[in-house]
């Protein structure tokens, strides 16, 4: 999977980003700046519709995803089986129609190492990050 | 209030049914005005223009009549309306009444057209109403605890309540093993956690002559169209706006409560509103529907008419339908369901929780 930009926009007053690209701000009469995030995103919630509406083939699996950068988008997707709240989750656009998928290992792993490129403080957070999921990992072994 | 379910009669003689029984009530023939909800006439009847046509088929084509719509909390706009007219002093007297006929149109093309009040750029992924109910639920179960127990037992109270309502379109029980095994519609969500498609109507006439009870509070409060512009999905902050609002209008807050009409258009909702309406602590609606509290017997009875889930759901009826049990309840009329209550809360969402409402009720001594 290659991590491709998605078109978004910026409050220049509150700073909020939303997906898509859109004229104004939900919170502010002001018009937005242009932005790009990352498609790359983590599950807030998703579904399954088992009688779509017309034009759809059920069943329909939608998934609400929150990119980095705190904008959030709807996506459809193949299917839900592994998939829980919080996983982590790529998302393309195809067609103007955004698809959410599955990340493997290999994924993650370009994703580590182009996020640890970006800057050594990232790392640090990346490494701290890991190392309180290998503590937790161990004080729930303990209990 | 008419009756309702399927129904025959046209919408213009369903909400004439309802008005003239609202007017018979109040002793009153001719309202100074008139306020007139519905949320899709054009779409399901194909009629326009709706209050003059109201007006004219009541036969009171010459007093002033307007239409309100808030999607699906356009019946409580109108009664917000009509206390407004008659606070500001133009009005004594105003007939509000609400009503919605589809069950004569196909079911999928209903499904399109109430999801018109989702935003349109996520109706495209096929978000309906039940799909972003379904998401939501998820996430109240994941990050609330929410159980598929807790909003089963909601339908098999309030089914249990609708049995005792000669005018809800459901009047049989429903067990929880039913509820819990019927067949998914949105993934968690199930049929029997979803309010069914009705037809109806319900009337109210408001006045500045004193009466046996009386609009304490109304408020108003909105949310972003787009659910993806929202941080939290499991709880609403339109209802929670709405109900500090009538609060401060009211002069006290939910420790008052003793009998409560929100808007279980799938069973989840009326979990959540209770919380945000501060009826019940945040977290703990489930617990307390599981223990009895909102039953018609319990500390706090919930849906005595028995909510839209059975009582059922006209759209633009539905607002207006909530506070008339209310005031039945509040007036000892509410016979076979009647609890000991002299102050009451309505909640109404409007859209998928864009446009929400609460409205508090009191006993006059």
């Amino acid at each position: 999977m290659i991590v491709r930009a998605i078109a978004a926009s910026r409050c220049p007053r509150c700073q909020r980003m939303v997906v898509p690209a859109a004229r104004h701000c939900p919170d502010h009469p002001v018009a937005m700046e242009s932005a790009s995030v990352p498609g790359v995103g983590e599950i807030v919630s998703f579904t399954t519709l088992h009688s779509p509406p017309e034009g759809f083939k059920a069943p329909l699996h939608i998934a609400l995803i929150e990119l980095e950068g705190g904008a959030r988008l709807f996506c459809h997707g193949a299917e839900t089986r592994g998939i829980r709240i919080g996983s982590s989750v790529g998302v393309e656009s195809l067609d103007n129609v955004f698809y959410f998928s599955h990340m493997s290992f290999a994924d993650r792993a370009r994703l580590f190492w182009r996020r640890a490129g970006a800057g050594g403080e990232k790392v640090a957070s990346i490494t701290k990050s890991l190392a309180k999921g290998v503590w937790r990992g161990r004080s729930r072994g303990d209990s | 209030m008419t009756r309702f379910g399927r129904r025959d009669e046209s919408l213009p003689d369903l909400i004439a049914e309802a008005a003239l029984a609202a007017l018979g009530d109040a002793g009153i023939e001719r309202p100074d005005a008139l306020v007139v909800a519905a949320m899709n006439p054009e779409e399901f009847t194909g009629a326009g223009n709706y209050a003059s046509l109201i007006n004219t088929h009541l036969g009171l084509s010459n007093v002033p009549a307007l239409r309100v719509e808030t999607a699906t909390s356009s019946g409580v706009a109108a009664v917000y309306l009509a206390f407004a007219s008659i606070a500001a002093g133009f009005h004594r007297t105003v007939l509000v009444v609400g009503g919605e006929k589809m069950s004569h149109v196909p079911t999928p093309r209903v499904s399109e057209i109430i999801g018109r009040s989702v935003d349109p750029h996520e109706r495209t992924y096929g978000t309906t109403m039940p799909a972003l109910a379904g998401l939501i639920t998820r996430a109240a179960m994941h990050s609330r605890g929410l159980t598929l127990r807790e909003m089963s037992q909601v339908a098999v109270k309030n089914h249990a309540n609708g049995a005792r309502n000669p005018l809800a379109h459901f009047q049989e029980p429903v067990t929880l093993e039913t509820v819990m095994e019927s067949r998914l519609v949105a993934d968690p969500l199930r049929l029997f956690h979803c309010c069914p498609i009705s037809d109806g109507a319900a009337a109210l006439v408001l006045t500045s002559e004193p009466s046996s009870v009386r609009i304490a509070g109304i408020g108003q409060g909105m949310d972003t169209m787009a659910v993806r512009y929202r941080a939290d999905l499991t709880s609403f902050r339109a209802t929670q706006a709405a109900a500090l609002a009538a609060y401060a209008m009211a002069g006290f807050g939910p420790e008052r409560i003793e009998v409560a009409e929100v808007h279980d258009a799938f069973t989840p909702f009326e979990l959540i509103s209770l919380e945000d309406t501060g009826l019940l602590p945040a977290g703990k609606a489930g617990r307390a529907t599981l223990d009895g509290e909102t039953a018609l017997d319990g500390r706090l009875p919930v849906n005595p008419s028995g909510g839209l889930k059975a009582r059922g759901h006209p759209l633009a009826a539905t607002g207006i339908s909530q506070i008339v049990e209310l005031c039945w309840q509040l007036r000892g009329m509410a016979e076979g369901r009647q609890v000991a209550a002299r102050v009451a809360l309505a909640q109404s969402i409007g859209g998928l929780a864009t446009n929400n409402w609460v409205t508090l009720l009191e006993a006059r001594a």
